[in-house]
C-alpha cells in the first residue's frame, strides 16, 4: 500500500465531491439486496470503471474520506479483511467481501469499525496471519518473492512497529546499514516475527545461531552484539 | 672314611661300661669339640661350621642309644644274668642347676666383656646339654635371656652421651653392633642344645639369635637418643653424599643392615630418610629449575635418579628403591612439568636437539606426563607453523618451509619419541589444523610447488629425488581439507605443463597422478587421467593427419601445424578468446578441422588460441632467429611482414584480441627481456597512443629465443578464476548434498541436516554458507519450513 501513491491528477470526478452520505441517500435500491447494493454503491464510487476495480486513486479518495492516511495500518488491516491481492487495488468482490465481514456499508461505519478490526487483528491468532498477509500484498509483480528493504523496513514499521517497538527500530536500523541483502524474502519475513516474539532482548540470552534462523537474522545477532560492546 | 666304623666300635664300648650315666656324655660331640678345640680364636665360626657335623654325628650315634634302650626291657625277662646297677637311683645332685648356670653366667659374662672364657667351651656346651636334659631348659633361657639383656643394656647405654661427631658415633654403634652379633652368636653356639630342644618345642620362645635380636632392639627404643642420633647421623651422610662428598658407604650399609636385621628399618629409617629425600630434592629442583636452562636440568634429573638407584644397590634395602626413585622423580620432575615444558621445549625443538629431547622423553615417561609434552608439542607445532602459514609474505617459501619443518619433526619424533603412536597422531592433528588455518591458499601453494617441481628446467634433481619430493608434498597434500582447491590449480598448472610441452618427465607425472589416486580415489583423479589420454591421442591424430590425402594436397607449405584435441570437460575451463589469424593459419585449421570430423563425425571442434604456441623464422638484420612465442605473439608479430610500424588501435583492429591480452602480449613483445618490436615512446606499460616498430637492431646471442614464458605465468585474473569456480562448484555441491539427503529423508531438523552435511562436503565449510544454501533451496523451493515447527524442513518433491 506504500505504492499507493498515485501520480495521476484528477480523481474521479463523481467520487470526489460525493461525500458517503450523499451516496448513500440518492441509491435507496431494492429491498432484498439493499446491504449489498450499500456496499455495491459505496464501491461505485470509488471505481475506476475501465477496470471495475479501485484503484490508486480511488484508495487515496476513499481515504481521505475515512479520514486516515493510505500509508495507514488500518489500510493494509481492510485489505487484509477483504483478500485483496493486488497492491492498490480493491476487485468489487474483495470490497464486498470485506465491508460485509465488518458490517459497514457507509463510510461512516466502516469508521466506527475500523478500531475493533485494529483490535482483532494486533491479538495474537489473527496477527500472524496478517503480519504473512502483509508481505504478501507487497509482491506487485508476478513471480516476484522478495521486497526491498526500503519497503520492508516502512512495513516492519507499520505492521510490527506497534507490538515490538524496540526490536523495529534496532531492526530497521540495520537493515539500512547492512549490505548483504537487498531484497528479503517471506521466509526471512516471517522469521523477524518469530525473533521478536521468541528471543528476549535486547539481551539476546537464549539465541542460538546453530538454530534454524536465517542467515540475515545471526547476522543481525552479530551486530547487535558487536555494537553493544563499542 | 675310615673313621666311622672306628667310632662305633667304641661307641659300643663305652656305652657298654657306663650305661646308666649315658646322658652325661656324648661321645660323638667330644670328638668333634676336640677337632675344634685347636683353633679357639676362630672358634666362633668353625663352631658354627661344625655343628652341622654334630649334628650329623648325634644323629647316627642316636640310633645305637635308642636300640640300646629298647633291648632293655627284654633283658630283666630273661634273667640271664643281672647286672646289678646302682642302688640308688643316680639322683641329679640338688645344685647341679646353680652350679651349672654360675659355670654359663660367668662363660657369657667373659664373652660379653670380651675376655677368654675360662673353661673350654665344649665343658660349657655339655653343661647347657645338662640343663636341658633335666628339663631345666626353661629357666636357663630365661636366665641367659637375663643375663644377655643385662650386657645389652649395659652395651647400648655406653652409646649414649657419646661422641657428638656423627660418624664417630656411627662408628661406635657399628662395632658395638658387630660385637653384640658375634657375642649373641657364640652364646647361641654354646647354648646350641637350648635352641635346638627347648626353644624348638616350646611355642612362642623365640630363637637365642632372635633373642639376642630383641633385646637389642628393646633397648634401643628404651634410649631414643641413641636410635634418633644414628637415623640422623645416616640422614647426614646420604645427604652428604648427595651433594657430592665421599662417605664410608660400608659404614651405612652396616647400620642399615642393622636396622633391616632389627626390623627397624621401615619405620625407624625409611620413612624419615624417604621424607629427607623428598625435602633435599624439592628445594634442588626449585634451585636447579632457577639456575640451570632445561637440557643441563634434565641431565642433572637423568644423573640423579641413576645415583639413587645405584644407592639403594649400596647400602639400602632394595625396597626403598619404588619408593626412592618416585620421591625423586616427583620433586625432581613431576612438580617441574610445565615449567620444563614453558622454559625449555621451544628451545629444544627449534635447537632440533634430538638427544635432549630423548631425555625428556624418557623422563616425563616415567613420571607419566607424556600427555602434557604431547601438548606442548601440539602447541608448538602450531604456534611455529603458523608464522610459515600466516604470514603472506613469504607464501613463496610456504611449501618448502612446511616440508622442512615437517621433516624435521619426524626425525624428532622417530629419535626421540620412540616412534609413540600417540605422539605421531598428535603431530597430524597439529599439521592438520594448522594448513587449514589459512583458507585456500595452503592448498593452491601446494599445487604450485608440484608445478614447479615437475616442470621442465629444474635440473640437478634426479628421478629418485624427484619422487622422494613427491612423497613429502603428498604428505602436505594429505592434510589439506580443501582438495578441490588444491585440484584446480594442479589441473591448471598440469595443463600448462602439457600443452606447452614443460613437463620434466612424463613418468613424474605419471607417478605423482597415482599417488594421488591412491590418496583420494580414481574419482578425483580420472580427469587428469584424460588429459593425459588426449595429449596421448593426440599424437596419433597429428601423426594420421600428416600422412591423410588432406593434408598432403591442400595445406599450405611453410607450416607445421601440431593439434591437441582436449576433451573439455577433463581440461580447465578456457574462455575463448577471440583473435584474427593470418590467412594461412586459418587455412590451416580448416583443413585440420575437416579431416578430423571426418574422422570423428558428431564432435564439435573449438579452437583455444590462448593456448597455441608457435615457433616463428624471424630474419634481423643481424641474424636470423628462431622465436617460440604464443599464438598471439605470433599473430602480432605476422602484422610487422607487412608494417613497419603500427599504432596500438592498430594492432588491436587487425587482430581483434582482447584489449588486456593484447597489452600483455605486447608488453612482451616490447618490454620484456627479449625485445623484437619496440614500443615508443619507451616504458613500461603499454598506453593507448603507444606505436610499436619491429626492432631491426635486434641481436641475441642465442639462436632460438622464447618469448612465450608469460604463458607459463599465471595470471592474476587467471588465479583469481581458478578460485572463483572452485567457489562456485562448492555451492553445486553443497546443494546437490542438501537436496539429495533431504529427499532421502524427507523431513528433517536443521541440526541434524547440517550434520550430515559436514559428513559428506570434504571441504572446509562455515554454517553460515550452509545456511544461506538451505535459505536459497526453500526460496527455490525445494525445501519449505515445518508449519508447526521451524527447525524441521520439509523436502518438496
Amino acid at each position: 500500500m506504500p505504492r499507493a501513491t498515485s501520480k495521476r491528477k484528477a480523481p474521479p470526478s463523481t467520487s470526489a465531491s460525493v461525500t458517503s452520505s450523499d451516496v448513500v441517500s440518492t441509491r435507496p435500491g431494492k429491498r432484498g439486496k439493499k446491504d449489498v447494493d450499500k456496499i455495491g454503491d459505496l464501491f461505485d464510487v470509488y471505481v475506476n470503471k475501465s477496470l471495475d476495480m479501485i484503484d490508486p486513486e480511488g484508495i487515496v479518495s476513499f481515504c481521505s474520506h475515512l479520514g486516515v492516511d493510505h500509508t495507514d495500518v488500518r489500510i493494509l488491516m481492510l485489505a487484509w479483511k477483504m483478500k485483496a491481492e493486488k497492491q492498490g487495488y480493491f476487485s468489487r468482490e474483495e470490497w464486498r467481501r470485506g465491508l460485509k465481514d465488518l458490517n459497514a456499508d457507509t463510510i461512516a461505519k466502516l469508521k466506527k469499525a475500523l478500531p475493533g478490526l485494529e483490535k482483532e487483528l494486533m491479538a495474537t491468532p489473527k496477527f500472524e496471519d496478517f503480519y504473512a498477509f502483509a508481505f504478501q500484498y507487497c509482491l506487485t509483480e508476478d513471480r516476484q518473492k522478495s521486497v526491498d528493504i526500503e519497503t520492508v523496513c516502512e512495513l516492519l514499521n507499520l505492521v510490527l512497529g506497534p507490538k515490538y517497538r524496540s526490536q523495529v527500530d534496532i531492526l530497521t536500523k540495520y537493515l539500512k546499514v547492512q549490505s548483504e541483502y537487498r531484497a528479503l524474502n517471506a521466509d526471512q519475513w516471517r522469521h523477524f516475527y518469530r525473533f521478536c516474539k521468541e528471543i528476549s532482548f535486547p539481551d539476546l540470552e537464549d539465541y542460538d545461531s546453530d538454530q534454524a534462523w536465517p542467515v540475515i537474522i545471526d547476522n543481525f545477532v552479530e551486530w547487535m552484539k558487536e555494537n553493544k560492546q563499542s | 672314611m675310615s673313621l666311622p666304623t672306628k667310632r662305633s666300635s667304641s661307641t659300643t664300648t663305652t656305652s657298654s661300661s657306663s650305661s646308666s650315666s649315658s646322658p652325661l656324655t656324648s661321645p660323638p660331640m667330644k670328638k668333634a669339640k676336640s677337632q675344634s678345640q685347636p683353633d679357639s680364636k676362630n672358634g666362633l665360626f668353625h663352631h658354627h661350621h661344625n655343628s652341622s657335623d654334630n649334628d650329623d654325628d648325634g644323629r647316627r650315634a642316636q640310633p645305637d642309644n635308642l636300640s640300646r634302650k629298647k633291648a632293655q626291657p627284654p633283658q630283666p625277662g630273661k634273667k640271664q644274668f643281672v647286672i646289678k646297677p646302682f642302688k640308688a637311683k643316680p639322683a641329679v645332685p640338688k645344685n647341679l642347676e646353680e652350679e651349672t648356670w654360675e659355670i654359663l653366667k660367668s662363660a657369657i659374662c667373659a664373652i660379653f666383656e670380651k675376655k677368654p672364657v675360662s673353661c673350654v667351651l665344649e665343658e660349657l656346651y655339655q653343661a647347657v646339654y645338662n640343663l636341658c636334659v633335666h628339663k631345666m631348659g626353661g629357666s636357663l633361657y630365661q636366665r641367659i635371656e637375663k643375663e644377655c639383656e643385662r650386657h645389652i643394656a649395659a652395651a647400648l647405654q655406653s652409646l649414649v652421651g657419646q661422641s657428638p661427631d656423627l660418624v664417630v658415633f656411627l662408628s661406635l654403634v657399628e662395632r658395638c653392633w658387630q660385637d653384640l652379633c658375634a657375642q649373641i652368636l657364640m652364646i647361641r653356639d654354646i647354648a646350641l642344645y637350648l635352641d635346638r630342644t627347648y626353644v624348638k618345642q616350646t611355642p612362642n620362645v623365640r630363637s637365642l639369635w632372635d633373642m639376642g635380636l630383641q633385646l637389642f632392639r628393646k633397648h634401643l627404643s628404651l634410649s631414643p637418643e641413641v636410635e634418633h642420633k644414628i637415623v640422623t647421623g645416616l640422614l647426614r651422610m646420604i645427604e652428604k653424599e648427595r651433594l657430592g662428598e665421599a662417605v664410608a658407604r660400608t659404614l651405612i650399609n652396616h647400620l642399615t643392615k642393622m636396622f633391616i636385621a632389627l626390623g627397624m628399618y621401615w619405620e625407624s629409617f625409611e620413612k624419615p630418610f624417604l621424607e629427607c629425600s623428598s625435602e633435599f630434592y624439592g628445594t634442588e629442583g626449585v634451585k636447579y629449575m632457577q639456575q640451570s636452562d632445561v637440557p643441563e636440568y634434565l641431565k642433572h634429573v637423568e644423573k640423579r635418579l641413576h645415583e639413587e638407584h645405584e644407592r639403594c644397590l649400596l647400602y639400602l634395602d632394595a625396597s626403598t628403591r619404588k619408593p626412592l626413585v618416585a620421591t625423586a622423580e616427583k620433586q625432581l620432575l613431576e612438580l617441574h612439568i610445565p615449567g620444563i615444558l614453558d622454559k625449555g621445549f621451544t628451545m629444544l625443538m627449534d635447537g632440533n636437539r634430538i638427544e635432549d629431547l630423548q631425555r625428556m622423553y624418557t623422563l616425563f615417561l616415567r613420571v607419566n606426563a607424556l600427555e602434557a609434552l604431547k601438548q606442548a608439542l601440539s602447541s608448538y607445532i602450531r604456534k611455529t607453523g603458523q608464522k610459515m602459514i600466516m604470514d603472506e609474505e613469504k607464501d613463496k617459501d610456504m611449501v618448502s618451509s612446511l616440508l622442512e619443518f615437517k621433516a624435521s619433526l619426524d626425525t624428532i619424533w622417530e629419535e626421540s619419541f620412540s616412534k609413540n603412536e600417540a605422539f605421531c597422531i598428535t603431530i597430524k592433528d597439529a599439521f592438520e589444523h594448522l594448513i587449514n588455518l589459512r583458507q585456500n591458499r595452503p592448498a593452491e601453494l601446494i599445487a604450485k610447488f608440484l608445478d614447479e617441481k615437475l616442470r621442465a628446467g629444474n635440473k640437478g634433481t634426479s628421478e629418485e629425488e624427484l619422487e622422494g619430493t613427491l612423497d613429502k608434498v603428498l604428505v602436505l597434500f594429505r592434510f589439506i581439507q580443501g582438495k578441490d582447491v588444491f585440484e584446480a590449480f594442479y589441473k591448471k598448472d598440469l595443463a600448462k605443463r602439457l600443452l606447452l610441452g614443460k613437463s620434466a618427465s612424463i613418468d613424474a607425472e605419471k607417478s605423482m597422478i597415482s599417488k594421488l589416486k591412491t590418496e583420494c580415489g580414481s574419482q578425483f583423479t580420472n580427469k587428469l587421467e584424460g588429459m593425459f589420454k588426449d595429449i596421448e591421442l593426440s599424437k596419433e591424430i597429428n601423426e594420421s593427419f600428416r600422412q591423410s590425402s588432406q593434408a598432403r594436397t591442400k595445406l599450405p607449405s611453410g607450416i607445421e601445424l601440431s593439434v591437441h584435441v582436449l576433451t573439455s570437460g577433463y581440461w580447465p575451463t578456457y574462455t575463448p578468446m577471440d583473435v584474427r589469424l593470418p590467412h594461412e593459419l586459418n587455412v590451416y585449421q580448416d583443413i585440420f578441422k575437416e579431416f578430423y570430423l571426418s574422422k570423428y563425425s558428431g564432435r564439435r571442434l573449438m579452437w583455444q588460441n590462448s593456448l597455441g604456441h608457435c615457433v616463428l623464422k624471424a630474419e634481423f638484420p643481424k641474424g636470423r632467429k628462431e622465436l617460440a612465442v604464443s599464438l598471439f605473439q605470433t599473430v602480432v608479430l605476422m602484422l610487422f611482414n607487412d608494417a613497419e610500424k603500427l599504432s596500438f588501435q592498430d594492432i588491436k583492429d587487425s587482430t581483434s584480441i582482447e584489449d588486456k591480452e593484447l597489452r600483455r602480449t605486447l608488453q612482451s613483445l616490447a618490454c620484456g627481456k627479449v625485445r623484437v618490436l619496440q614500443k615508443l615512446p619507451k616504458g613500461r606499460d603499454v598506453e593507448d597512443n603507444d606505436s610499436f616498430t619491429f626492432n631491426d637492431t635486434f641481436t641475441a646471442p642465442l639462436y632460438r629465443i622464447k618469448v612465450n614464458a608469460i604463458q607459463m605465468k599465471e595470471t592474476v585474473e587467471e588465479n583469481t578464476s581458478t578460485t572463483e569456480r572452485v567457489f562456485q562448484d562448492r555451492q553445486y555441491q553443497i546443494d546437490a548434498a542438501i537436496v539429495r539427503i533431504m529427499k532421502t529423508r524427507k523431513l528433517l531438523s536443521h541440526t541434524i541436516l547440517i550434520t550430515e552435511l559436514f559428513q559428506q562436503l570434504k571441504f572446509p565449510i562455515k554454517p553460515a554458507d550452509l545456511k544461506k544454501r538451505i535459505e536459497s533451496l526453500i526460496d527455490r523451493e525445494y525445501l519449505e519450513r515445518d508449519k508447526n515447527n521451524p527447525q524441521v524442513y520439509n523436502y518438496l518433491a
